[in-house]
């Protein structure tokens, strides 16, 4: 029993794998065509993603976007985590659904509703706009990851700083950040993976500034071609960098705080 | 005499509907110990809070040296708290620990330094100046502790349970740090416990609270031989507490009709009241008394030299009796045994109690 | 109550704009958007219920809806029976290390592209793909499995797997273990353990776990897309072709107030089942 359920845990976890290996590994695949056995080893889809501007274009827009995003998110995830931490008054509850809830809904429906009311609102198609509804994504994970930190202090931290003569500001920048800064360290590099990785929203909001996500669902459509695969695992390479970096920081700092 | 240091005058906090210091009167001088005990949620750390700042007083005032402090704000005051958790930075070393509240005051670097060193060694704990605070052991955080609050030398040290966290044997230790720096520094200590025995130990006048009302202030003599309600009775010491009702008074004696017959106390009274004779345990001896009663001993309960023996008296109510462990076999007072319990006269205290 | 400080109100405002402005304004402003009316290539900001009507009594929407509904439905109900036996193994028959592991692999996938591996996915099951390769080694196929609702259904469970099989797995190693001991020292074999002790204790999250399945396939366009061919479309399908191709922002707009109300109610209904208190019996 143990033994057919330990095969059917690989065969599951096979089919989550496989689409990501295959990836990679036709990446360097000289044929076009992805097939069985594999033809050849090669640099070429690398070189052609390298060579065409437009795939630096976009890199650099989805660079623009995450980095602009994680560092509001984080902002404003930090600010919700610390007034769920601090304060209890009446609507707190809608004050942190309206943060908590873009999760929940479709993607679909975000990325129309936004290019809707980008137009409406003269945004349409910038990299403004695309920051401005990532933010929108990845805030709720920013705020877990702080309100998460937040709740190891030691209720008495901030008080202790204000009984010492810190005033509110000065216990903020004294305390409650430097307690938080691993948190928001990670936070930072989740939501940047997040972002980067995002696509409908994008794809919807982005007009002619389109993000590197973007540009793959470009060629998506268009036809078969290995540059996917090797956009994809380098963009796998960025952003699994970014969350191993980002759970070290967590890891390094319960173990510290567990010794 | 000079000016108190401390007044609070007829201050009550209220938390939405919850009163949890209700009519506090209290003042404190200089250069006193005071603690303040009572059971959890008895108001004794909103009260000191309230000293620091950190709650405001619904109603009434409160005066530190003299100025009314209501709406000063915490950082405004110079109330230093030891934190029942201590609430140690613990993203700072120990010395960055000590200097914090110089640095809000805008000390230099070099001075707070030399100051926060100087307070390092008077605590003995120079040596893990540079450690992180994680790392010390509980005694260690618990004298960095110290050193932070202390270090702006202020006139005014709060504490709030700051021994909870200690193993027995360092509660001990840490209670003569604490005394001696007390009387060292000449500053005064406001020492929130629900341990009587730290309150006993150190303090010169103890506070005690139940459920926001401040129940008895005095000595811890004058508490622990003169309890003023039933409350206090029962909560300070291994007393005895025979409750019945005055039947008649003669001479400064009451003798008060209880369910063990009648017993007489010192004191005044009228026929008719409720009250209670209060006894404690170590007055309470074996042999007959003044007042006399009959008991079977129920079990016994070690505390180093002193035993602590249970007993239950003809019709069921509970008597405590403390003696050296040593007399113990002597006087008879083995499980299961029958004995006769007396005292003196001027050994009861009598306790009227509101109808 | 006291007014709240500027100190405090500094840490709520930024949040409170931001998110009306972002988040609550592009919402309110798609449910406006579905009666608003287009008058020769230009959105006219009115209250008609035109395109409600127009969407409404078309069929094409309706089976779209129906499928998507269905095969969100099976996508849940699907992953949900598939990760199970998986999360029940690694629950209560591996390490807390290893099951940490597993999870951390678990959470992989998350940071790879969608996009990406489903792409790898069409070219796994193309007629001349990778998995038809390996049917010819076997003297068998080839298959057709993309533009089918097989190739949707892969999409879907690459998607929501790995979800699923998290939140189950969580689930289950926080059962309290004394109730599953005492379950089988009463006497449960292994299978009636499951339905009298594991079941009803991680109701709750075993119901959450598949609502996350519903709505992630409900509402992704990749997966019918790429794999499934558009072949018939999903809703998210009708939404990109009317806002990409037809300029038809309104009706786009029906299509997403009424996912909108769907999710709304799907998620309502479990979240009040799986916190139900159970009728004693």
């Amino acid at each position: 029993m143990t033994l057919f359920l330990r095969a059917y845990l690989f065969v599951l976890f096979g089919f989550v794998f496989l689409p990501i290996v295959v990836s990679m590994l036709f990446s360097f695949n000289s044929d076009r065509f992805p097939t069985l056995p594999m033809s050849g080893f090669t640099f070429e889809w690398y070189n052609t993603i390298f060579a065409d501007p437009d795939f630096w274009r976009s890199a650099k827009n989805s660079l623009i976007v995450s980095g602009s995003t994680c560092v509001i998110a984080t902002f404003l995830g930090f600010c919700t985590a610390y007034t769920d931490y601090r304060y209890s008054f009446r609507g707190k509850s809608l004050f942190l659904a309206i943060i908590l809830l873009p999760p929940t809904i479709p993607l679909i429906i975000i990325a129309l509703a936004m290019l809707a009311w980008f137009s409406r609102v003269g945004m349409s198609g910038q990299v403004a706009s695309v920051i401005a509804a990532h933010t929108v994504l990845t805030a709720p994970f920013a705020m877990a990851i702080i309100r998460l930190r937040l709740s190891q202090i030691d209720e008495s931290l901030e008080a202790a700083a204000w009984n010492l003569g810190a005033s509110e500001w000065r216990a903020m920048r004294e305390v409650i950040l430097p307690f938080c800064k691993p948190a928001i360290l990670s936070s930072l590099f989740l939501t940047a993976a997040v972002s980067f990785d995002e696509f409908t929203v994008a794809w919807f909001v982005s007009g002619l500034n389109k993000t590197l996500p973007v540009h793959v669902l470009e060629i998506v459509q268009g036809t078969i071609d290995p540059q996917v695969n090797a956009i994809g695992t380098l963009v796998f390479g960025i952003s699994i960098t970014l969350v191993v970096i980002s759970q070290l920081l967590i890891f390094f700092r319960l173990q510290r705080a567990s010794q | 005499m000079t000016d108190p240091l401390v007044v609070l005058d007829q201050v009550e906090k209220r938390f939405d509907d919850f009163v949890a210091v209700r009519d506090a009167n209290l003042t404190i001088n200089e250069g006193e110990f005071i603690a303040i005990m009572g059971p959890s949620g008895c108001g004794k750390t909103t009260t000191l809070r309230m000293l620091a700042g950190l709650e405001a007083p619904t109603s009434g005032t409160i005066k530190i040296a003299g100025q009314v402090m209501n709406d000063v704000p915490a950082d405004k005051r110079d109330t230093p708290m030891v934190w029942q958790s201590l609430a140690l930075f613990p993203f700072l070393n120990a010395r960055e620990n000590v200097e914090f509240g110089l640095k809000m005051r805008g000390v230099g670097a070099q001075e707070r330094e030399t100051r926060a060193m100087n307070w390092l060694e008077r605590m003995e704990i120079a040596e893990f100046a540079e450690r992180n605070v994680e790392t010390l052991s509980g005694g260690q955080r618990q004298r960095v502790a110290l050193a932070r609050a202390l270090v702006t030398e202020p006139k005014l040290l709060l504490l709030d349970e700051p021994l909870s966290a200690l193993d027995a044997h360092l509660v001990i230790r840490m209670q003569s740090v604490l005394t001696k720096l007390q009387r060292e520094l000449g500053i005064t200590f406001v020492y929130v416990t629900h341990s009587q025995s730290e309150a006993f130990a150190m303090a010169d006048r103890v506070v005690i609270m139940s459920q926001g009302d401040i129940a008895q202030i005095g000595t811890p003599r004058e508490v622990y031989r003169s309890p003023k309600t039933r409350f206090v009775a029962e909560f300070v010491g291994r007393n005895n507490i025979l409750p019945g009702k005055v039947s008649s008074v003669s001479d400064g004696l009451v003798v008060v009709e209880t369910a063990l017959g009648a017993l007489k106390v010192p004191g005044e009274a009228s026929p008719g009241d409720q009250a209670a004779i209060v006894v404690a345990g170590d007055m309470m001896q074996v042999g007959t008394g003044d007042n006399t009663l009959h008991a079977t001993v129920i079990s016994e309960e070690f505390v180093g030299s002193m035993v602590t023996a249970f007993l239950e008296a003809e019709d069921g109510t509970e008597l405590k009796v403390q003696v050296q462990e040593r007399a113990l076999a002597d006087l008879g007072l083995e499980t299961g045994k029958q004995v006769t319990l007396g005292w003196a006269v001027q050994d009861g205290h009598l306790l009227l109690e509101e109808t | 109550m006291r007014r709240p400080s500027t100190y405090a109100m500094t840490f709520r405002l930024p949040i409170i704009i931001w998110q009306s402005v972002f988040f609550v304004g592009p919402l309110i402003f798609v449910v406006a958007m579905s009666f608003f009316v287009v008058k020769n290539y230009r959105m006219v900001e009115t209250f008609e219920l035109d395109s409600w009507s127009k969407m409404i009594n078309r069929d094409y929407v309706w089976s779209a809806y129906r499928y998507t509904l269905m095969m969100a439905g099976s996508a849940s109900v699907l992953a949900s029976l598939l990760a199970f036996p998986a999360a029940w193994f690694l629950a209560f028959r591996c390490s807390p290390q290893a099951r940490q592991l597993a999870i951390l692999l678990l959470i992989i996938p998350f940071f790879t592209s969608y996009l990406v591996r489903t792409f790898s996915w069409y070219t796994i099951l193309a007629e001349a793909g990778v998995l038809n390769g390996v049917f010819a080694l076997l003297g068998l196929g080839p298959f057709t499995m993309l533009n089918t609702a097989f190739g949707t259904m892969v999409g879907y469970l690459t998607f929501v797997l790995p979800l699923v099989l998290i939140l189950q797995t969580v689930t289950m190693a926080n059962i309290d273990d004394r109730l599953i001991q005492a379950a089988r020292n009463l006497g449960c074999s292994s299978a009636r353990t499951i339905f009298s002790v594991v079941l009803p204790a991680g109701k709750t999250g075993f119901v959450i776990a598949a609502l996350f399945a519903f709505i992630l396939s409900f509402g992704d366009f990749v997966a019918p897309f790429y794999l499934g061919g558009s072949n018939p479309p999903t809703m998210p399908i009708l939404i990109i072709d009317t806002t990409k191709s037809g300029q038809q922002w309104p009706r786009a707009a029906v299509v997403a107030v009424m996912m909108m109300l769907t999710l709304f109610s799907v998620a309502f209904a479990s979240i009040m089942y799986a916190y139900r208190k159970r009728a004693s019996r």
